[in-house]
């Protein structure tokens, strides 16, 4: 098997950061996964423009993925195009990477690991931490895993090549997102009495209350989650319309 | 009161930047609120007043997934607008439900902005189902024209919505005890549904009720004393 490099390997990565420069609904990430293939095809068809260009128009087609994961099908496409295998067999090899990599990722960074950073950056400034601390905080933790992802991901790809599907089937990746779901609650429930003081801090109420109002209202919400999400955002955009009329009429 | 061209120019420039980190360049996630709106803040010299927004936008914010063809708030320039508005007015539970309040008008108003830029972009990428030949700078043009456009578009929302705010800057002067008492309330409901729906909408069932139980006792006890 040819060795990738790790020069050529990071300029795999780094394009896997733009991957998702022309999201559309029609092809998704499909062009860019042919902009970042272009490093890795540029070099397999050295001198050989035609050979380029046509490999280039069928990685520009369809494609999704979670975007962290997007390394996994940069380099597995990669490595079978070496080989030399069926333009066909690729097309059906990439369709069937869609799926996986998106729930996959989805579950582990949308779902789990995302969440989890905000709320623990929310709560650090709930707590007292500076701002950037927990800007801070949140970015270079939540980043962590993505980078590895990444990484790991372009690994996985080239060392097993079309088989990189049972390999994800076999990873501990699937687990994580039910290992993340423990402290993701703990530091939601953390977080409600100092945000619910801080934000509230303008009424002298008895911060008993405040904290019971608030946990009410996160019953409600864990009751029926999506319609009391947008009743929250709701709330806000005609709170505020209603205080600037107040503020312009009345007071 | 209004921005001067150089600070309306910097929280432009500042929106077309974490607005291509939402979904077109790198994702590390500085384009949510929590980063977003104190940063814009500390453009303006108050970067708690933009925290204190970007607190409660996060929270409203963070059960929308960007998974396949969601269409999730555009939280960049929504956390900028609603940061500025914040950071110029006179303080209060007021100010931050009127910032907040146009940020999520901005946000909404960002999404449909990029549904659009989507459709744009399909038939700027698009290659046709014979999967005809592509040169390489041909798709690198077309590719990095559509990062482009939605640095365009991002940069474009946050100056619009910094201009429409500008009425806003003189921020909420009432004394009134009960506007107050009202907009905290109004403030604590929001963030409580919110932070509930958050927590469902990533994980559920009786483990989850009592592992986040366990953390409001713990944390209540604590906020209680250090009250």
């Amino acid at each position: 098997m040819a060795r990738l490099g790790r020069r050529l390997g990071l300029r795999l990565v780094f394009r896997s950061f733009l991957i998702q420069g022309s999201w559309n609904y029609r092809t998704m990430q499909g062009a860019g996964l042919g902009f970042s293939l272009i490093p890795y095809l540029s070099r397999l068809h050295r001198g050989k423009r035609d050979a380029l260009n046509e490999s280039l128009g069928r990685h520009s087609g369809f494609f999704n993925a979670n975007p962290y994961l997007s390394t996994v099908a940069i380099s597995a496409v990669a490595r079978m195009e070496n080989e030399g295998t069926d333009p066909e067999e690729i097309e059906r090899f990439k369709r069937a990477l869609v799926s996986p990599l998106g729930s996959l990722g989805d579950r582990l960074v949308w779902a789990r690991w995302r969440p989890l950073c905000s709320l623990l950056g929310l709560l650090l400034f709930g707590l007292g931490a500076p701002w950037w601390v927990a800007s801070g905080v949140f970015v270079v933790l939540y980043n962590a895993i993505p980078l590895w992802l990444r990484v790991w991901g372009l690994r996985l790809g080239w060392r097993r090549g079309r088989d990189v599907g049972r390999a994800l089937m076999a990873s501990p990746l699937r687990r994580l997102p039910d290992r993340l779901t423990i402290p993701l609650a703990i530091i939601g429930g953390a977080l409600l009495p100092p945000v619910a003081l801080a934000l509230g801090g303008a009424s002298s109420a008895d911060p008993i209350l405040v904290i019971g109002v608030a946990l009410a209202f996160v019953v409600l919400g864990y009751w029926r989650p999506a319609l009391m999400g947008r009743l929250a955002a709701l709330g806000l955009l005609v709170g505020s319309l209603v205080f600037v009329v107040l503020e312009n009429m009345v007071w | 009161m209004t921005l001067d061209t150089t600070s309306l120019l910097s929280l432009a420039l500042l929106g077309g930047v974490l607005g291509l980190d939402t979904v077109s360049c790198l994702q590390a996630m500085v384009s949510r609120p929590l980063v977003a709106a104190p940063i814009a803040g500390y453009l303006l010299g108050d970067p708690m007043a933009g925290m204190s927004a970007g607190v409660l936008l996060e929270l409203v914010s963070l059960n929308q997934l960007p998974i396949g063809a969601n269409k999730t708030w555009d939280t960049a320039p929504a956390s900028i607008a609603a940061a500025a508005v914040v950071a110029h007015s006179s303080g209060g539970a007021a100010s931050l439900v009127i910032s907040v309040g146009f940020g999520v008008l901005v946000g909404w108003i960002g999404s449909w902005t990029v549904h659009l830029m989507r459709h744009w972009t399909a038939r700027l990428v698009a290659v046709d189902e014979s999967q005809r030949p592509l040169a390489a700078s041909s798709l690198s043009a077309r590719h990095l024209t559509a990062m482009t456009v939605d640095f365009a578009r991002a940069a474009g929302l946050t100056l619009t919505a910094l201009l429409v705010a500008a009425p806003l800057y003189s921020g909420f002067e009432s004394s009134d005890a009960a506007a107050g008492v009202a907009a905290s309330l109004l403030v604590v409901i929001c963030a409580g549904l919110a932070l509930g729906s958050d927590v469902r909408m990533m994980a559920k069932g009786r483990t989850v009720v009592i592992a986040f139980t366990a953390g409001l006792l713990a944390s209540a006890v604590l906020s209680l004393w250090l009250v």
